[in-house]
């Protein structure tokens, strides 16, 4: 990148970017809020080790048909010949079945596993992109705009934010269903599909209030900054002010709401599907997993400790990571 | 202060209000059909479909529907059914498209049992958790302090219910250390009742205690800081005295307004526990209830479950109001 050596002053008005090397000679000098950020994450232990096992997880679930045809098992064939007459496996760990079968099915366990990491890291990302699309645009409207659309915006906020959630989102699911055509005319495999959307849906709706307040409060603020006076006095369109002048301000609060989001919906997700009222037959969804597998866990532990252990390693670790991305945002945090 | 208190119960009593249409849209007006459920699924005879349609006054239109549950929630209405009168009292929430029983009824069976469960919890949450969170800030900085602020991060960054689950079917049904839950009233045998929820109450109680650690040895931490610990300081008052009589009544306020929301929303969200511990509270009531698609129950929950959530916020409001007068200036 550098022209010419350092110090000397050729190309450097036409490549800003040259002047690097000799600002990189001072101590944080001219940083944007974000690189300093990366760079405390990058010394953050926990957020690497964090990082590193999400990302894990992430591989398993892209990599899951792949992992399944190493192993050789399937999702949907059922073995009877692996389960005796009460329904329990009659195998353990073998080579074809690395983490032994399910029981009353004799579904392979390794090749469930994998899959059920899809379900979860798909509605969780998906609702998150939502949650924060929909909460950034609402609080940049109601923060800039003012007026009515700001009464109308932070009133929904408030009434959103005031439902019981796990309640609404319970009572919601059979509700979304029968707009997609009710439970009782689909197949299966249709029910299964739209109860990944009917999540997502859920999800998204009751995320999104939070960000928008916080971003609402946030705008408030910038909007009487001079920048957005000047933008505004030039003759900039309003859109173009909040997209290009407004959100650049606004990543870190984004960015910390979308890192706290993730492991909330995993949560979330597993936790409808452990009631029941989340991913159905035939999807493997770990959450469902662990509902069926309350009724065996002293006879097949394995089946049962599978996804609990995915599920608290993936949430606490996106946990974590969520709060070292807080801790490295936050100006007051000193180590 | 009293115009305070009116604006902010009137500000309740609109959301409470439009949670009521907005229930009322999502499960009525959505093209949902109980009927069908109620009839049993595919091979339904015309002619009986549109009986149960009559008989639970689906057939009218849906605006003359909210009316009428409007009505029945002010001053009761008369549900007629096969020629046969009922008067439903108001507050009236309807009959269970099910069983037939009045859904005030069933709730009134139901919400015993999950307030016992939130008290309970509650309880040790808050007495539990401050404690431990202010002998933390006391000892700010030492070893035990960073132990305990980064085991309460890990479990509470665990799913709660995974943690709940695991006791369940570990210590109480593998190695029965604790009694099973299960409710009874405690009308009917004290003893019972509280063998039935102490593990219950362990676990809401304990998992969620981790939060309280945190908030209130921030909060007090704080308030150790503050000009006015040191002014009791150098008036020779005991360490127990500044930090349990002075310095933890200023760090509680901002950790019961917590408190007050958290109590709230486990009364309309104690689902896993009472899934997981099979007690009949009103979580495990909506989850019966959306089997059959039971609408009024569901209806009737959700609607309690707001109000005490509606209620709850405006109680924290005045408590606070009352502890920290600024806030009524604002």
């Amino acid at each position: 990148m550098s022209i010419g050596s350092p110090g000397s002053t050729v190309g450097v008005e036409d490549h800003p970017a040259s002047a690097e090397p000799e600002r990189a000679k001072g101590v944080a000098h001219g940083k944007s809020p974000t690189r300093i950020a990366m760079d405390r994450l990058r010394k953050d232990k926990v957020a690497i080790v964090c990082a590193s096992i999400v990302l894990f997880f992430v591989l398993i679930a892209i990599f899951a048909p792949l992992l399944a045809k190493l192993e050789g098992g399937n999702i949907a064939d059922f073995n009877p010949k692996l389960i005796d007459e009460f329904g329990f496996p009659t195998i353990g760990v073998t080579p074809d079945h690395w983490f032994g079968v399910e029981p009353r099915t004799g579904r392979d366990n390794f090749a469930r596993w994998v899959f059920g990491a899809r379900p979860s890291l798909q509605v969780a990302f998906t609702a998150t992109v939502f949650g924060t699309v929909v909460g950034v645009v609402m609080g940049l409207m109601a923060g800039f705009l003012g007026g009515w659309v700001d009464r109308v915006i932070s009133w929904v906020i408030d009434f959103v934010l005031s439902l019981p959630y796990l309640l609404f989102a319970i009572a919601l699911v059979p509700i979304v269903e029968s707009w997609r055509g009710g439970s009782m005319n689909l197949t299966p495999e249709q029910q299964s599909s739209t109860r990944f959307f009917v999540l997502i849906f859920v999800l998204s709706f009751f995320g999104w209030a939070g960000l928008a307040r916080i971003i609402r409060g946030e705008v408030l603020s910038l909007r009487e900054r001079e920048f957005v006076l000047a933008a505004k006095a030039i003759g900039v369109s309003t859109p173009r002010i909040l997209f290009r002048e407004l959100l650049p301000n606004l990543v870190a609060p984004i960015v910390i709401s979308a890192s706290l989001a993730l492991p909330a919906y995993v949560t979330a997700e597993a936790g409808l599907s452990f009631l029941g009222v989340g991913l159905i037959e035939p999807t493997p969804s770990w959450g469902q997993t662990i509902a069926t597998a309350t009724n065996w866990f002293q006879a097949d532990p394995i089946y049962l400790w599978l996804p609990v252990g995915a599920i608290t390693i993936l949430v606490l670790s996106l946990a974590l990571l969520g709060d070292s991305i807080r801790d490295a945002f936050d100006p007051k945090t000193r180590r | 202060m009293l115009y305070f208190l009116g604006r902010r119960i009137l500000s309740a009593l609109s959301v409470v209000l439009v949670t009521l249409v907005a229930t009322f849209a999502l499960f009525f007006i959505a093209p949902t059909d109980p009927a069908a459920a109620i009839c049993g699924e595919r091979n339904c005879p015309q002619q009986r479909y549109e009986e149960i349609k009559k008989g639970l006054g689906l057939d009218q239109p849906k605006v003359k529907q909210f009316a009428d549950y409007l009505e029945g929630l002010a001053v009761g209405r008369t549900y007629i059914n096969g020629g046969v009168e009922r008067e439903c009292k108001a507050p009236c929430l309807g009959y269970s498209f099910k069983n037939d029983r009045p859904v005030l009824e069933m709730l009134g069976n139901r919400v015993p049992v999950t307030v016992s469960l939130v008290a309970g919890a509650a309880i040790i949450m808050l007495t539990v958790g401050v404690t431990i969170g202010s002998m933390a800030a006391k000892r700010r900085g030492t070893a035990g302090d960073r132990v305990l602020v980064t085991s309460t991060l890990v479990i509470s960054s665990i799913p709660y219910y995974i943690v709940a689950l695991m006791i369940a079917l570990y210590l109480t049904i593998f190695y029965p250390i604790l009694p099973r839950g299960s409710w009874t009233p405690p009308t009917d045998n004290i003893g019972k009742w509280v063998a039935g929820l102490v593990t219950p109450w362990l676990v809401l109680g304990l998992v969620n205690m981790t939060q309280y650690v945190r908030y209130s040895r921030g909060s007090m931490v704080e308030t150790l800081n503050e000009d006015f610990i040191r002014t009791a300081r150098a008036k020779g008052l005991s360490d127990r005295v500044v930090t349990y009589k002075h310095a933890l009544r200023s760090g509680l306020i901002p950790v019961i307004t917590i408190f007050g929301l958290d109590v709230a929303g486990m009364l309309a969200g104690a689902i896993f526990t009472e899934r997981i511990f099979d007690l009949p509270g009103l979580g495990n009531l909506v989850l019966e209830s959306l089997v059959n698609f039971d609408l009024p129950v569901i209806m009737g929950t959700v609607l309690v479950s707001s109000i005490f959530l509606v209620t709850a916020n405006v109680i924290v409001d005045i408590v606070y109001s009352l502890i920290d007068p600024r806030v009524r200036l604002s």
